[in-house]
């Protein structure tokens, strides 16, 4: 280990990693920030739509077109199961709701008796095939202007894609609240009450408001998996809670912070792991290399309490938006 | 607003409590009464071993079965013997229950696939009465020695995943169920569903009373439990103290380390008057940040206590250890103390006054932030408990908490949020709900049964099944 960690850390800006759970995050700013869903199963919503792709590519051969359909309705589908009986109640309710949904989702995949369809505990493999068949990059390495950040066709390729759904997400959000539609889904947040004496159907804008950001989050889950193995246990409720502080870290209420925060976040873990190894080398940390981990973990947790305690609007926020506070 | 019971109520509640638990009993004495004359009627049929161990090889790289290896079993039962098959895989009847020892036969290995795991050859398996095909599996691969032990590995130290291993569970897979089988299985189910669901209770009521004081969804109450889990741990494991001294000695802990939070974090953020949104996300950060102490203090690996598996009490096709026996009954003394303290003494009687209505109780008296730190101090030692029993039930980790914490959630839910009877009941039904769904759907899934059933309770009686009805919409 050396200096070779800082560039790690640069990496992670252009990480497809990290552009999923930016997507992921910004449907949960739709959620949570504009719409005041408690939505605690957003690593469920990426769980469907990572299965649904990875299913219908590898187990049936779809074509990829086919396979970004399913990913989508396989999202629609799960928001509506978990909005129409839930979002009549209070707000505490959805979050236990959809955080149990998530879990049945990940315990059920994980099944030895499903594993014909899902690969079990062993998940699924190779699921990025047709996705980089439609590649039209040549083959080869290219690095980035001279830097040690160099990777080969395919890499560029989901970065490419996946910054490319970022970056069509922001704007999607950024049109929509600034819309009739957006001001009523604001207007839900602030008081609902008020929305419904105005003869807006409040049930039906959340519906379509929990199907818009769980679709981001479904699509979030194929971004995920491209650059790997599709692993039941990487959409533990741990997920979720990651999306809620890189969320908060940006701005609850905003359209580019959870770009910003996935950056900051993914970025400070990287280093954070680097400072800690080179510590731990040069003998001035009294740890072993394995609990790096852990600490990279607890500062999250720190963090996430810190921020929501001291600057609950995030980095971006303006604190008239904040209505959970 | 939500809690419990007016005062008028609390004879009749705490007659019912009892009534409860004294049927609880009876159902398991009586279903023990049965379940032996079961065993007895298929013992005269058949002559057939109840219990089986499914050896499975397998190569690690393409998990395809390696087949003609034999196997040997060793154990309370004596000696077994057998070969796999095509598919890999070897069904070792064995006549007793308890621990065997599971061994293939390395030199008969072919060198191409290789040899298991370093450490895994031979395998301790656990069976229990009734168990059928519990599977012992071993990877092949031309990297390992032959005879390998040491070097643990480091598949899980680097950055350890939550609910990796607890809910996959070691259990049975399930066999074809004929009459006879059924009962078998049904008592021995209903007895540890029974006794988990007490387990839960312990946690739930805490958290239950935390939620009708304060309002708070506490998302950390699993760490108090591993907290509790990893002291007895510390002082029975590690230390050599007898039981009776480091179970109250977790609790007294347990009870410090919720003065502790409520002291630092939560009451100050109450007096800044955060919300009860972001309070719940401190909660959840809280969370994290403690689920990574753990392992930063006591390592991501599995850790037992003390404890003799030895069957203690066995009833027909019931067997049950000691500390299970031990534990239920602890388990109830204390749920009725809990109940006692809530309905007899004064701070009880406050608890339930600042759950009903926090205003009217300050106005009329009450000291309600004595009142929440007491009810913190308490939920932190009955969740201490429930992480000790936790560790004597299955075994203990840094997650152990994390892992049931969404069934102490959907205890309260179904039992109504805030109360504190209707968290017993609640997780009396998830424990025997998830312990008899094994009977009909795969061992692995017996989590999401009791999870699915908090969403229809929610859906067809949001205020769950003690709750007072009002408006939840």
């Amino acid at each position: 280990m050396n200096g070779n960690f800082i560039w790690l850390a640069i990496g992670q800006i252009f990480d497809p990693t990290v552009a999923a759970y930016a997507l992921a995050t910004i449907g949960l700013v739709i959620h949570f920030g504009f719409t005041g869903l408690l939505n605690f199963g957003q690593a469920g919503f990426m769980a469907v739509g990572g299965y649904a792709f990875a299913i219908t590519s590898v187990i049936y051969d779809w074509p990829l077109w086919g396979s970004f359909l399913a990913a989508i309705v396989a999202a629609t589908v799960f928001a509506l199961i978990l909005g129409i009986p839930t979002l009549r109640l209070r707000a505490d309710y959805l979050s236990i709701v959809t955080i149990a949904a998530a879990e049945i989702i990940r315990l059920s995949v994980k099944t030895p008796e499903f594993s014909d369809v899902t690969g079990g505990s062993e998940g699924i493999n190779g699921a990025a095939r047709a996705f980089n068949d439609v590649n039209p990059l040549p083959d080869g390495r290219f690095g980035l202007m001279g830097t040690p950040l160099v990777y080969n066709q395919d890499q560029w390729w989901i970065r490419i894609v996946g910054w490319g759904l970022v970056a069509l997400a922001c704007l999607l959000v950024f049109l929509l609240m600034r819309s009739p539609w957006g001001r009523v889904i604001m207007g839900i947040r602030e008081d609902e009450d008020a929305v419904r004496s105005l003869g807006k159907n409040v049930f039906s804008y959340k519906i379509q408001a929990l199907i818009l950001g769980g679709v981001l989050g479904g699509l979030a889950g194929v971004v995920f998996i491209l650059p790997r193995s599709l692993q039941p246990d990487n959409y533990g409720t741990q997920l979720t809670f990651f999306l809620y502080t890189i969320m908060l870290l940006g701005g609850a209420a905003t359209v580019f912070g959870p770009v910003v925060g996935s950056i900051i976040f993914w970025v400070t873990l990287s280093l954070t792991d680097g400072l800690l190894s080179l510590g731990i080398e040069a003998g001035v940390l009294p740890l072993t290399t394995t609990q790096t981990g852990p600490i990279r973990f607890i500062v999250v947790g720190v963090a996430l309490m810190l921020l929501v305690i001291f600057r609950p609007q995030g980095i971006f926020g303006k604190k008239k938006d904040l209505h959970f506070a | 607003m939500l809690a419990g019971i007016r005062p008028g109520q609390s004879a009749r509640l705490i007659a019912m409590l009892i009534a409860s638990v004294v049927l609880c009993l009876s159902v398991v004495l009586g279903g023990s009464a049965l379940g032996a004359s079961a065993a007895e009627t298929t013992a005269s049929t058949s002559t057939a071993t109840e219990q089986s161990i499914l050896v499975w090889v397998r190569t690690d790289a393409d998990k395809v079965g390696v087949a003609n290896v034999s196997v040997t079993v060793e154990g309370e039962g004596g000696t077994e013997t057998g070969v796999t098959g095509a598919d890999g895989k070897a069904v070792v009847p064995v006549s007793e229950p308890g621990t065997y020892s599971v061994t293939i036969d390395e030199d008969a290995l072919p060198a191409e696939t290789g040899y298991p795991r370093p450490s895994t050859n031979p395998a301790e398996v656990e069976v229990f009465a009734g168990n059928t095909e519990v599977p012992a599996i071993f990877f092949l691969s031309p990297d390992n020695a032959k005879g390998a032990v040491a070097a643990p590995t480091d598949e899980s130290t680097t950055t350890p995943t939550p609910g990796a291993s607890d809910e996959a569970g070691t259990g049975t897979t399930t066999a074809p169920v004929t009459a006879d089988t059924f009962w078998l299985r049904f008592w021995p189910q209903l007895v540890t569903g029974l006794i988990f669901g007490l387990l839960i209770a312990l946690a739930a009521i805490g958290a239950s009373l935390i939620y009708g004081t304060t309002g708070l969804n506490n998302f950390a109450h699993g760490e108090l439990v591993t907290f509790g889990a990893l002291m007895a741990y510390l002082f029975s494991g590690i230390i050599g103290l007898p039981a009776i001294i480091a179970i109250p000695a977790a609790m007294i802990l347990g009870g410090l380390f919720g003065w502790a939070q409520d002291a630092g974090i939560w009451r100050p953020l109450r007096k800044r008057g955060l919300g009860l949104i972001p309070m719940m996300i401190v909660t959840i950060g809280l969370s994290l940040a403690l689920r990574y102490v753990f392992v930063l203090l006591f390592g991501p690996d599995r850790l037992t206590l003390p404890n003799s598996t030895k069957p203690f009490l066995v009833i027909g096709s019931v067997s049950l250890k000691f500390t299970d026996v031990a534990g239920a009954v602890i388990a109830i003394v204390v749920i009725l103390g809990v109940a006692l303290v809530l309905t007899k003494t004064k701070i009880g009687k406050a608890m339930r006054a600042v759950s009903d209505n926090r205003a009217l109780a300050s106005a009329s008296g009450i000291n309600v932030e004595r009142v929440i730190r007491v009810v913190w101090v308490g939920s932190g030692a009955l969740a201490a408990l429930a992480g000790v029993y936790v560790g004597y039930y299955q075994s203990l980790r840094w997650d152990t908490g994390a892992s049931i914490l969404l069934l102490i959630f959907a205890a309260i839910t179904l039992g109504g949020l805030g109360s504190a009877y209707g968290a017993l009941v609640g997780a009396v039904i998830i424990g025997l709900i998830m312990n008899l769904s094994t009977l009909w759907i795969p061992e692995n899934l017996k989590f999401v049964a009791p999870l699915v059933l908090m969403i229809i309770i929610l859906l067809v009686r949001p205020q769950g099944i003690l709750g007072r009805k009002e408006r939840v919409g």
